[in-house]
């Protein structure tokens, strides 16, 4: 028994205003916890969904490129002393900088001509494993992904156009692709070239670890673009880094928004609940006058008082985070189950978050108390308890 | 028994011209006008006098729940007018108690935890060797057998004899009881006055405000009050 067990009994006592507190306070945290688990989860899932839509940065050789066009015809661009990139070389120095951890996917590309039933085409050359996780939406129509080094994958127009099946052989220099899967239409460049294994590509054009670009997809919502690049400058100072700013930008903004909006509701929440704590502290004063009073003219000092009307308020808090911080977690599955979002999502019960919680809502709620602590604390022993 | 002169022995507690005021609405009223006032060790003194007449007033000015706005009031020769409040809280955890008409026990606190609220003041745990003096002090009181029991369990006597036995825990030099048998029927107003009565036998000073002639007869001494007056 110490002054504590005042604090205690009395929010035992009073328990149909302490639960209703605790009840308020605990909705609060728990709503807090289960927004934020939530918006972890959909921060990370929309964060994979937009980098589906394909690279934000674009590492190239430094070419001299001229744009030729004359009298209203135009001819395309012309490049003089084509460059190439040294694939192994390159994809290590983007793998060690500093941001790798906001890099999910460095997919190397050659792009070779050929001529199909006479037709020109072009054969890029990818790695099939990242190019699936850059390009989240392909659909592969007719068979699967080239699963051999010789297997080759056919846009949708190209296959059309070339009247190529499955199981066609298609030379390319002195090697041979056969098609092992036709795309879905996807309204990009992708229709329109057939795609095939990086090393066979490289190996069957005589450009052995070569490549003429690397497509990069940054994960940006804790990061500026800005930052990537340089260093991804620094480590290649000889090449040229493009970004698809809009892209990213937009990427950041999706992702900060909802942590924004989650970040309002918990602050609005938390002000409700630490306004409710510090009014009705602020009415138990005026009830408890008279014990007050008491514990004054027993030798209780200010102090103690003060301590009295905080501890009782920081144990509502104290629980309230600890009821909060368990039932939020227990939430965030089923809100994540309705948002059908489920599937996949990983939740981790954080120990050191859950006392964090407890002991930050026991501090908001003491800081809430401090007004009515201090207000129980100038009550004179006279003024509560002297009939004069 | 009954008389208005101090005892002979050196005062405890000493109370030279003391002044009030008030403001009662919006006019200034005096309610003692230079009170002189000593309690001797192991003295019972009653204050006596009709309402109004100040007799509560000086009680909370002796047992410091009231500031006065003139003269001395000191306690063993200390002048409690130029103590800190830390030394005033001190003082009212120790050596002095006070009971009122009205119990005020914590109604969420047992009648033992009730007793050892004076102990409660701090993080330090009450010590087992507390616990024993509280129960002590319980069963003084005839109320061991309840010691677990809430406020509101017991009668009205039975609250005020734990008030008592809060105030008889601390081991207080002065206890100050206003109208303590004021909201109590007649036999349990007795076994309260009794209980006063043998106080003072065991070193302890009572000073007792109050109306009832019978019980004010029992003290040592009896001071009457008039109009903010010692008469």
């Amino acid at each position: 028994m110490n002054i504590l067990t005042i604090a205690l009994r009395n929010a035992r006592k009073k328990w149909v205003r302490t639960c209703l507190l605790l009840l308020v306070f605990t909705l609060g945290v728990v709503s807090i916890v289960a927004l934020s688990f939530v918006s972890r989860v959909v921060g990370e899932g929309l964060e994979k969904k937009l980098v589906s839509y394909g690279a934000n940065i674009l590492v190239s050789p430094k070419n001299e490129k001229l744009t030729v066009s004359y009298g209203g015809f135009a001819m395309g661009d012309m490049l003089f002393d084509v460059a190439y990139l040294d694939e192994k070389d390159t994809v290590a120095k983007i793998d060690s900088i500093a941001l790798r951890k906001n890099v999910s996917v460095i997919a190397p590309k050659l792009v070779v001509m050929d001529r199909v039933k006479n037709t020109a085409v072009a054969i890029v050359g990818v790695r099939f494993e990242q190019e699936k996780l850059l390009k989240g939406y392909w659909m592969v129509e007719q068979g699967a992904l080239p699963s051999k080094p010789g297997g080759a994958l056919i846009g949708s127009a190209a296959a059309a156009k070339l009247g190529l099946k499955l199981g066609d052989t298609l030379p390319l220099g002195k090697e041979k692709l056969v098609v092992e899967g036709i795309l879905a239409p996807t309204g990009n460049e992708d229709d329109n070239v057939l795609l095939a294994d990086l090393s066979f590509v490289q190996k069957a054009s005589g450009r052995a670890g070569q490549s003429n670009f690397v497509e990069v997809a940054a994960l940006c919502s804790g990061c500026p673009i800005d930052d990537i690049v340089t260093q991804i400058g620094s480590a290649l100072p000889n090449v040229e880094i493009k970004t698809l700013r809009n892209i990213v930008e937009q990427r950041m903004y999706s992702v900060q928004f909802v942590k924004k909006l989650i970040l309002s509701v918990s602050l609005v929440i938390l002000l409700t609940g630490c306004s409710m704590v510090g009014i009705s502290m602020l009415s138990a004063v005026n009830e408890r006058k008279k014990e007050i009073g008491i514990l004054r003219s027993l030798g209780f000092s200010r102090r103690a008082v003060f301590s009295i009307f905080c501890a009782e308020a920081a144990s509502i808090g104290l629980f309230a985070g600890l009821i909060g911080y368990a039932v939020g977690y227990a939430v965030s599955f089923r809100i994540l189950a309705v948002l059908d979002m489920a599937e996949g999502a990983v939740l981790h019960f954080e120990p050191l978050d859950f006392v964090a919680t407890a002991l930050i809502l026991a501090l908001l709620t003491s800081l809430a108390s401090l007004f009515p602590a201090w207000k129980a604390a100038s009550i004179e022993p006279s003024e509560a308890l002297v009939t004069l | 028994m009954s008389n208005t002169t101090p005892t002979t022995s050196a005062p405890i507690l000493s109370a030279v011209n003391i002044t009030k005021s008030f403001s009662q609405d919006g006019e200034p009223t005096q309610a003692l006008k230079g009170v002189s006032f000593d309690v001797a060790p192991s003295e019972f003194v009653s204050i006596v006098g009709r309402s109004g007449s100040g007799k509560s007033t000086l009680l909370s000015v002796l047992s410091t729940l009231l500031r006065p706005d003139g003269g001395t009031l000191s306690y063993q020769g200390s002048d409690l007018a130029a103590a800190s409040e830390a030394e005033i809280d001190t003082l009212r955890h120790g050596d002095f108690a006070v009971i009122f008409q009205f119990h005020y026990l914590l109604p969420y606190l047992t009648a033992l935890e009730n007793t050892l609220l004076p102990f409660m003041r701090g993080l330090r745990p009450v010590s087992g060797e507390q616990r024993r003096r509280a129960l002590d002090c319980l069963e003084r009181v005839g109320l061991a057998e309840k010691a677990h029991r809430l406020p509101g369990q017991l009668s009205g006597g039975e609250q005020q004899r734990v008030a008592i036995a809060r105030a008889l825990v601390k081991q207080a030099r002065i206890l100050f009881a206003d109208e303590p048998t004021g909201s109590l029927d007649s036999t349990t107003g007795s076994s309260v006055m009794d209980l006063l009565g043998r106080l003072p036998g065991e070193g302890l000073s009572v000073v007792m405000v109050t109306h009832n002639d019978q019980y004010a007869s029992l003290a040592s001494r009896v001071v009457h009050m008039d109009d903010g007056l010692v008469v």
